[in-house]
């Protein structure tokens, strides 16, 4: 393991910030650590780099315990979001700064500079100031200075949060992929779910200081160990009603009752948290034994998608996602709407776990 | 001007001049005609003129020159409170000593309604921007978010000719977001009021939007439906600013041949067109031209199937779409597709797309040329 971190905690005033996390992060895995704000992400990685000292638990960086290490000695490169370049030094000295000329020769310095530089694609501004440069220049050099000193552990603090949305879109697709050259081991913190689930070859989900969830994006989207995990992915996000499956299966809603698909029979009678994403639901105007009665209210078009708000019996409101070529096709006014009972997604009421498939701790 | 427009805007300029600093022009020669019962987005980048053109609306700034009508007066000399408008701004902000209830409530106060009903139409409007719990704290008790719903509602509430709301859901968290922006366009349709709103997030504007103004610059690029903006931008400004992820963009060399066209990518392939893809007027658009830029959405980019070839750099799924990128023309090429696509990182794919599909634009002025078989 590059990375290994057993019951890390750490606590400000008795508030735990960080709760017996524990995490194993594979050499040339990049992990992306996403989660709501004040949900700890920040503090992670300021323990792993050595900035802040744990209550308790163990960080291990490729085998050796470096939980009392000194920042420098740890092997990790750190980047941020607001870049934190020196203002009076050159791109090419703000990369060279990363590197001891004292354990290194100048020209071994030029070369692993140059290297670097050339992969990131900014060989050509090394001679520039921070002033000088582009948001993604800034970006890359502040990248550049992490890797240089071909780090065991890169830690990256949401490094696109301050750029413009063209840009962090053309760099979501990118990163990776560098990173990949480098064979970097990356622990990548974001507050937005598409780029957690573009850049990390796992999830990490931190919500109140503790690990709800690591898995590949895809297992997280799709199986969400809990309902506050299944509410961070998704745009718009997922529909949650309050059920009691009954002992054939099915489930009220809105004074309806609805099959709940096959696999929930031992849910029967508990109190329950049902979940469909929008992209689950799909409206008719006739009704049928699988369909609820909703009020279209408004069509809201989102990218590749049409979004529509409707309101069921009850005065419950819920969020149907249609493909952009069925745009206009509902009409505002009475409905009746279904969800794709292979989609839907069950949870404990109580402890908010899924009893789909018992969430992983 | 028809029955219909209730807000006509003519020639409208703003230049701001400081001692010692060059003019700004801010907004240059903005015209145009909003209905009754319509919702209009102002969209653009920070700097565009999309805020200045607002305020100049609701008369927080003077007019250089240009004239603005609302429904059959002439406004621009007016102050703000005798044109009939009701805005929700930043910085236009909640009274202090107030409630939330009694902020949201004053404004219905000069509409000499009867107390029951004021109070119902609080009530209801609260429940719609989700702050009825804190309808009777303060406003600097309450968070940021609350604070902006609080004044939407507050601006929502009263009658008036035309409604101005400045980034009206930034600083929403995005579950509430897509439920509020359904019940703000269920409110607003319902009640057949007329909308203008300044947004510099493109989602937002296609979710509530009828028509989007797009600025850039001070000048009005373009002004039409989210479905026009997308099918038949105006010129490559629109075309690469409006959808998402934006469209790829490739410069290409032209040679009419005897019954279409060739299109030599700059650094990749020559496209052949014949009769059937190009249509005698998109043939007559091009013209005599010897190169033009040539646009495509990802959307309509296919990595399963055609004659081009391309190497995958990356394969991302995003739980609901896979966006791929892949070398293609000595550049990036973006496809996404609502389905999983099982390619890696390094596999060579053919690579297709449909002549309906393509955008041409002048590639001196980024003028539309054509989309698909149409002439722009």
């Amino acid at each position: 393991m590059a990375l290994r971190l057993d019951k890390l905690t750490k606590s400000y005033g008795g508030k735990p910030i960080v709760e017996a996390l524990s995490l194993d992060v594979a050499s040339g895995e990049i992990v992306a650590v996403f989660g709501p704000s004040g949900g700890g992400k920040t503090v992670l990685l300021r323990l792993i780099a050595g900035i802040e000292e744990p209550d308790s638990g163990v960080v291990m960086i490729d085998g050796t315990d470096m939980t009392d290490a000194s920042p420098d000695a740890r092997g990790i490169g750190m980047a941020f979001q607001n870049y934190a370049l020196f203002p009076h030094m050159s791109a090419y000295d703000n990369v060279a700064s990363a590197l001891t000329p004292t354990r290194m020769s100048a020209q071994d310095i030029r070369t692993r500079v140059d290297a670097v530089a050339g992969m990131l694609k900014i060989g050509h501004v090394m001679g520039h100031k921070p002033r000088e440069l582009s948001n993604g220049q800034k970006q890359r050099t502040a990248l550049a200075r992490a890797l240089a000193g071909a780090p065991k552990v890169l830690l990256l603090d949401d490094p696109l949060r301050n750029v413009d949305a063209k840009l962090r879109y053309e760099m979501r697709l990118e990163l990776p992929v560098l990173l990949r050259k480098f064979g970097s081991t990356v622990l990548y913190v974001t507050q937005d779910y598409k780029e957690a689930m573009a850049i990390g070859n796992r999830i990490a989900v931190l919500i109140g200081g503790r690990l709800a969830q690591i898995a590949t994006p895809a297992e997280v989207y799709d199986r969400p160990a809990s309902v506050d995990v299944a509410r961070l992915f998704g745009d718009p996000g997922i529909n949650l009603f309050d059920v009691t499956p009954d002992p054939s299966g099915r489930i009220t809603i809105a004074n309806s009752q609805l099959p709940l698909g096959s696999g929930f029979s031992n849910s029967a009678g508990k109190p329950c948290v049902l979940g469909f994403r929008p992209d689950a639901v799909s409206l008719s105007q006739t009704a049928n034994g699988a369909t609820f009665p909703v009020e279209v209210l408004a069509e809201t078009p989102l990218n590749d998608k049409s979004v529509l708000l409707l309101r069921a019996a009850d005065g419950k409101e819920v969020l149907a996602a249609l493909p952009a070529s069925a745009a206009g096709s509902v009409p505002v006014g009475p409905a009746h709407a279904t969800f794709a009972p292979e989609a839907a997604l069950l949870f404990d009421r109580a402890t908010g776990l899924s009893v789909t498939r018992g969430g992983q701790p | 001007m028809t029955a219909m427009d209730v807000l006509i805007i003519d020639k409208l300029n703003k230049l701001y001049g400081r001692p010692d600093k060059p003019v700004v022009h801010a907004v240059k020669d903005l015209s145009m005609t909003i209905r009754r019962g319509e919702i209009v987005a102002l969209l653009g980048s920070s700097g565009c003129g999309k805020t200045s053109t607002l305020r100049m609306i609701a008369g927080l700034e003077s007019v250089s020159s240009g004239s603005i009508m609302l429904a059959g007066r002439h406004i621009a000399a007016l102050p703000p409170s005798q044109r009939g408008v009701a805005m929700a701004f930043e910085g236009y902000s909640l009274y202090p000593p107030l409630t939330v209830r009694d902020n949201i409530g004053f404004a219905l106060k000069a509409q000499k309604l009867a107390p029951e009903d004021a109070a119902r139409r609080v009530a209801a409007i609260a429940k719609l921007a989700d702050i009825e719990p804190v309808l009777d704290r303060y406003p600097s008790s309450i968070s940021g978010g609350q604070q902006q719903r609080a004044s939407l509602a507050r601006a929502l509430v009263r009658k008036a000719d035309l409604y101005l709301l400045d980034e009206p859901m930034g600083q929403l968290e995005p579950q509430l977001r897509a439920v509020l922006r359904g019940r703000i366009k269920s409110l607003i349709n319902d009640n057949a009021m007329t909308a203008i709103f300044v947004t510099h997030d493109q989602t937002e504007a296609n979710a509530l939007a009828d028509r989007i103004a797009v600025m850039e610059g001070g000048v009005l690029q373009q002004f039409a439906s989210q479905k026009e903006l997308k099918d038949r931008p105006a010129n490559l400004f629109v075309a690469t600013f409006i959808g998402e992820p934006p469209m790829n963009v490739f410069d290409a060399g032209v040679t009419r041949t005897s019954d279409g066209v060739s299109l030599a990518l700059a650094n990749g392939p020559t496209l052949a067109f014949g009769p059937g893809e190009v249509t005698p007027p998109v043939l007559g658009a091009i013209g005599g031209r010897t190169r033009l830029t040539l646009g495509i959405r990802p959307q309509a980019v296919s990595v399963a199937r055609g004659a081009l070839k391309a190497r995958i750099t990356s394969n991302q799924w995003l739980g609901d779409q896979t966006h791929i990128a892949a070398e293609f023309a000595g550049k990036v090429i973006v496809a996404v597709t609502p389905s999983r696509v099982a390619v890696r990182p390094g596999d060579e794919v053919p690579l297709s797309f449909s002549a309906t599909d393509l955008h041409l634009f002048d590639t001196g002025t980024g003028a539309a040329i054509a989309h698909g078989r149409e002439a722009a």
